[in-house]
């Protein structure tokens, strides 16, 4: 196999709290491919938005502690010099949110920061980096984009703005993008067109992208590859056929469960009853065991493994398979 | 009773926007304009579109939270907009609202059982502290909890269950209509399946009638029996929850169908995506307002206003021009019980039983 793109090992962060310590991730370990697209799904808070600041090296220095090793193109991000992690930023790792003001500056236009953006990483002139911007601008398919690109983002739709921001991350040819929660803010026509568009810009760049989000229609529809997080863990990782056809752990089969869907009825929706364990202090054994169908007493005894059940599909349920629990 | 319990005619509301250092008028925002819908009591119509179509505006219009600008909501076939103030108070006690953010509605300094004290007093509906100490403890385990949470705080909720609170303060005066305005909205997918469950179980139970506000089909698909589609102000399409997903007509209704992304990695979908986005409620385009992102507009469409019209079924449609558009792909495709699905289905039973055992 070829070098992966991105690889976390033994990725931890802790917060320290009013409350304690906050274990938000705990011994990550996941391989993306260059051109990949990797799902992120799990409930929120179960440390997806974490996972992703700590590769961008954004988390708050603080409050977290990050351990573990952030392998990108060769190259541990965790034990490099800030000023390289910045020069990385922005030109081969990007990163787009939910809100797109979170990224866009209220107080230049969409251009001026655009530029900004190439003239910090490429050598480009002033006249030749606005050429660019434009240029971006076109591709996430904003119209007239001679004349947007002296617009400020207050002036653009929400759904303009989010194309806005991903022209932004894609300015300088990134090899990682990482998108979470790109369209739950928006509208499900604007969804469609701006995960239209994220097809379309991978197919022509060949960048990889780390999805994250909590609809699982987003992710059949976009993902390679899905990896299943609960409460700071991955409890499940596979293609995503895989992960559709035969899930592996309990919690992703409650999980896709307990979606409503278009193309079924169901007359009770089966629900995951209970919620998510208090982070400060994880359960000692299986951290599903307190909402899982199927627990036994050797579940809570100790933490389960995230062991490979079937080719290329990992689960961390001491029960998997799940067949022999079906049958 | 023969007749609806609630029916809308004509509805409208046009907010005033002001500009300048005088408040000058500079417009109106039509963000309801023009709507008819009844309810049966017992039935769940859900009210769906994108945002700043105008549903929460009918939601609360209905209740009467906001005065309508025109039209008309009869409740067992009395005019709401017609009765006195005091007339109106009595009225509340049947119909009910929950929003998105429980949180927001929920008194952070009053304990539980105090909050759901509140209304059985100001209704008279128990007469003695004992009698309400035993109701808000009826109430709390109608919505799956307990009654020793009576004395907790809201913050101590999570929010899923603070969605629950929210419905029993609902339940504590026996409505016979209750608005939900995106009740699960904010929850993850695992608690919104939790509260969904409840809220079909209340009504099964109580023959509660439900307005239910959503801007997801899916979620819409699991509890309504009929569905009303709005597009800027208007209702572009009504049918029996059922027909409008196998049937859709308008072209509206179409292109959000195709536009949900499907939990099922093996479809390939071809869709036609929407252009551009929602014009302004301000200055809504004249004819269908549908007409400038319509894949299907002709000449006429710029012009002239399309009616809701029915067909006799009871399936209404906006848009003259549906029966002479091409079939509208099937969702729900025809898919074998093979090995996988069995096996499936037979765990996520696993997730039922057990939510049984646990209420
Ligand atoms: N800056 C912070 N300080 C303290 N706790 C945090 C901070 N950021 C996140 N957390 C906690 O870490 C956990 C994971 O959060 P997050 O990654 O945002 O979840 P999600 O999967 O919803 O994106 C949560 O318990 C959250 O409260
Ligand atoms: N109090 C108000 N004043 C002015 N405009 C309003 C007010 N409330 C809602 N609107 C506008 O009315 C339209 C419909 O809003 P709303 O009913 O909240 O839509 P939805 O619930 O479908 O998202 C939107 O354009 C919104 O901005
Ligand atoms: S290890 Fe046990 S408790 Fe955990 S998911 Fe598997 S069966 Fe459930
Ligand atoms: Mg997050
Ligand atoms: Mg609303």
């Amino acid at each position: 196999m070829t070098e992966a793109l991105l690889e976390l090992r033994g990725l931890t962060v802790d917060f320290a709290t009013d409350d304690g310590v906050v274990h938000a991730v705990d011994g990550l370990d996941l391989a993306l491919g260059r051109g990949r697209t990797l799902g992120l799904v799990g409930e929120s808070g179960c440390g997806k938005s974490v996972t992703s600041l700590a590769i961008m090296g954004l988390l708050p220095p603080e409050n977290s502690m990050v351990g573990g090793q952030v392998m990108f193109e060769g190259r541990d991000l965790l034990s490099l010099d800030a000023h390289l992690i910045r020069d990385l930023r922005g030109a081969r790792l990007a990163m787009i949110f939910q809100e797109p003001m979170t990224s866009l500056n209220p107080a230049y236009t969409i251009g001026d920061q655009i530029i900004e953006a190439i003239q910090r990483h490429q050598g480009l002139d002033n006249a030749a980096a606005r050429a660019r911007a434009i240029e971006v601008l076109k591709l996430v398919r904003i119209s007239v984009p001679e004349k947007r690109v002296d617009d400020y983002p207050h002036k653009l739709s929400g759904g303009m703005r989010q194309r806005a921001m991903i022209a932004m991350a894609l300015a300088c040819g990134p090899q990682l993008l990482i998108a979470d929660e790109p369209t739950t803010a928006l509208d499900v026509t604007i969804q469609a067109q701006i995960l239209d568009l994220m097809r379309a810009l991978r197919r022509d760049t060949g960048t990889a992208i780390i999805l994250i989000t909590h609809d699982l229609g987003v992710v059949a529809e976009m993902a390679d590859d899905v990896a299943v997080m609960y409460a700071g863990q991955i409890v499940e990782r596979a293609a995503v056929r895989d992960l559709f056809a035969r899930p592996e752990h309990p919690y992703t089969v409650g999980l896709l469960g307990s979606i409503p869907r278009l193309d079924e009825r169901r007359e009770r929706l089966p629900s995951i009853e209970g919620r998510v364990p208090d982070m400060t202090r994880p359960p000692a054994g299986c951290r599903f065991a307190a909402r899982c169908p199927f627990v036994e007493p050797e579940c809570r005894a100790a933490p389960p493994q995230l062991i490979e059940v079937a080719p290329g599909h990992l689960s961390r349920c001491r029960r998997a398979p799940l067949s022999q629990v079906a049958a | 009773m023969s007749g609806p319990l609630l029916e809308v005619q004509g509805l409208a509301k046009h907010f005033p926007v002001r500009q300048g250092a005088f408040g000058r008028l500079s417009g109106h925002v039509r963000a309801v304009d023009g709507v008819d819908f009844h309810l049966n009591a017992g039935e769940t119509l859900a009210i769906v579109g994108e945002s700043g179509c105008g549903k929460s505006t009918v939601g609360r219009l209905v209740l009467r939270l906001l005065e309508p600008t025109g039209g008309s909501v009869r409740f067992e076939g009395q005019d709401l907009l017609a009765l006195p103030d005091s007339q109106m108070r009595a009225q509340r006690r049947r119909m009910q609202i929950i929003f998105q953010d429980p949180y927001a509605s929920l008194n952070p300094r009053m304990t539980v059982g105090a909050m759901l004290s509140e209304p059985l007093m100001l209704h008279r509906l128990a007469p003695s502290d004992a009698a309400r100490r035993t109701r808000v403890g009826e109430l709390l385990e109608l919505v799956g909890l307990r009654p020793e949470h009576a004395r907790r705080y809201p913050h101590e909720f999570s929010g899923g269950q603070r969605q629950r609170l929210a419905i029993a303060r609902a339940l504590a005066v026996e409505p016979q209509l209750i608005v939900a305005d995106e009740p699960v909205s904010a929850l993850d997918v695992s608690i919104q399946a939790q509260v969904i469950n409840l809220m079909r179980s209340l009504q099964a139970r109580f023959g509660l009638a439900y307005v239910f506000i959503s801007h997801d089909l899916a979620v819409v698909k699991h509890i309504a029996d009929r569905i009303a589609v709005m597009y800027l102000g208007k209702i572009v399409e009504t049918a029996a929850t059922d027909e409008l997903f196998r049937n859709p007509r308008h072209p509206y209704t179409r292109a959000l169908l195709s536009a949900v992304p499907l939990p099922d990695p093996t479809v390939v979908r071809e869709r036609a995506l929407l252009e551009g986005d929602i014009p302004s409620a301000m200055n809504p385009p004249p004819g269908c307002r549908f007409h400038t992102r319509c894949r299907f507009a002709r000449e006429s469409c710029r012009v002239d206003a399309p009616l809701l019209a029915d067909d006799g079924t009871g399936h209404s449609t906006a848009c003259p021009w549906w029966p002479e558009l091409p079939p509208a792909p099937s969702l729900v495709e025809d898919r074998a019980d093979d090995q996988d699905r069995i096996r499936l289905a037979r765990l996520q039973a696993a997730f039922v039983t057990s939510q049984m055992e646990a209420t």
